[in-house]
């Protein structure tokens, strides 16, 4: 592959995939100047890692897992390089079980579709969970694309998809936000 | 079916991710589980919620130009390090034609023989620019290093989790070569551990990656855009090192990483 084969094959297969690489760095770390950054890093990465990324016209849809993945990793270096400057890391163990929060699901009558209470769920989500949704929910990776992305066996993949879905739920119910002293408290 | 189950495979069902029979089961389930069709009714008004086009994240208007310009610069830097590394010797030395004219009449001679060694060159040849445009990357601010420490025992364990592999780093010191940190690069199409040591203030990057051939080899040379690029084949780890520091010391550094 000639340098000018592989730029035109970049702009053509990688560069499509800007507005998820960026919509994906936005909701890791909440930052709009930091996702800017991390999606031009990940695409420069992604450029001189391009002579082995072997996709083909037929699948455009692998090049975009392809480039998650990178935007991802480098989301998450950015993230623990920058612990101290209030992006907080939370792991798996730190969801709290929302079953002793809100009520059972007979009991939730709605759950909210107002924009701003899903952006400030997802938002509060932590964040092994907040990046499974993003990807699967958002940019429409499939479970295996998921795994391959994070780099977690995919019954971990189905397992955060299921519990991060079914947090927001509880904390978007109605039922919830009636009886804030034991509906969905965002702890 | 019961509902517990169910709720641990609705999701997956909804995603259609499940295979035949779990999904039929799932389905059997729904069909008489008002609980559980509730349940499903809410996963897909969060579903269409998270789905809306306004919850998105939008980059700034002209910052699809910006990366776009980024990237032909990488290109441009990249092409004339792979044009400079390939032909500088018949740009500036018209003398080594006469040489470069003996090598062909040699290769068209031996012919065959050549075939698979020259293939393996050219890969050489892309991986070699892709860790020099790494090491070049990784001199701008805060792109060196993602785990800064002159401690073996920091930067190795970083790496789990990171990598398929743990990657060995050894202490040099005591041979007077410091250990500043380690990140994750992409070489070759895979993630690849990068290990940097430092000598008075020349940045030495270590890419290194499982050798699958498990072949060992002698160590391969080569000089670009005024940077050292060194190459071989360990027992268990291919090493590529790039650096700026001269070409007598580099080779001493690669042995003395070699022979840990």
């Amino acid at each position: 592959m000639t340098p000018q084969e592989k730029l035109r094959r970049f702009e053509e297969q990688i560069s499509p995939h800007l507005k998820p690489a960026y919509n994906l760095a936005k909701w890791l770390t909440r930052s709009h100047e930091d996702a800017e950054d991390i999606v031009q890093d990940a695409f420069l990465r992604a450029f001189s890692a391009f002579e082995s990324y072997r996709g083909d016209d037929a699948q455009p849809q692998n090049a975009k897992a392809w480039l998650l993945t990178i935007v991802r990793n480098t989301s998450m270096t950015w993230l623990k390089r920058n612990r101290n400057a209030g992006a907080k890391l939370c792991f798996e163990g730190a969801l709290d079980d929302p079953r002793k929060r809100s009520p059972d699901p007979e009991e939730i009558l709605l759950i909210s579709c107002d924009r701003e209470e899903v952006r400030q769920a997802l938002e509060q989500l932590p964040l092994d969970f907040r990046e499974a949704i993003v990807l699967r929910e958002m940019e429409g990776l499939s479970y295996r694309e998921i795994s391959v992305a994070i780099g977690v066996p995919l019954g971990t993949v189905m397992s955060r998809l299921s519990r991060g879905r079914d947090w927001l739920r509880r904390i978007l119910s109605t039922q919830g936000r009636l009886n804030p002293k034991e509906g969905a408290g965002l702890r | 079916m019961i509902c517990d189950d169910s709720r641990i495979y609705l999701p997956a069902y909804l995603d259609d991710e499940l295979d035949v029979s779990d999904s039929l089961r799932v389905q059997q389930h729904l069909a008489n589980c008002q609980d559980c069709q509730q349940t499903q009714e809410h996963q897909l008004v969060l579903r269409s919620a998270l789905r809306d086009p306004d919850l998105r994240g939008y980059p700034s208007a002209d910052f699809s130009k910006r990366v776009e310009a980024a990237v032909r610069r990488a290109a441009k830097e990249e092409a004339r390090a792979r044009h400079s590394s390939r032909f500088e010797f018949l740009q500036f030395e018209p003398a080594r034609w006469m040489a470069a004219a003996a090598v062909l009449l040699l290769v068209t001679t031996v012919g065959t023989f050549l075939v698979t060694s020259s293939l393996r060159t050219s890969n050489q040849q892309l991986i070699a620019s892709a860790v020099l445009a790494g090491h070049i990357r990784s001199l701008q601010p805060n792109h060196l290093i993602d785990v800064p420490s002159s401690d073996r025992h920091t930067v190795k364990p970083w790496f789990q989790g990171r990598l398929d592999f743990s990657p060995p780093v050894p202490d040099l010191s005591e041979l007077g070569w410091t250990l500043v940190g380690g990140r994750l690069d992409y070489v070759d199409g895979r993630a690849v551990a990068v290990i940097v040591y430092q000598r008075r203030m020349h940045n030495i990057n270590v890419f290194l990656w499982p050798n699958h051939d498990a072949t060992e080899d002698v160590i391969w040379q080569e000089e670009a855009q005024g940077y050292q690029i060194l190459h071989w084949n360990g027992a268990e780890m291919t090493y590529w090192v790039v650096s700026d520091l001269n070409h007598a010391e580099l080779l001493e550094f690669a042995r003395a990483l070699r022979g840990h």
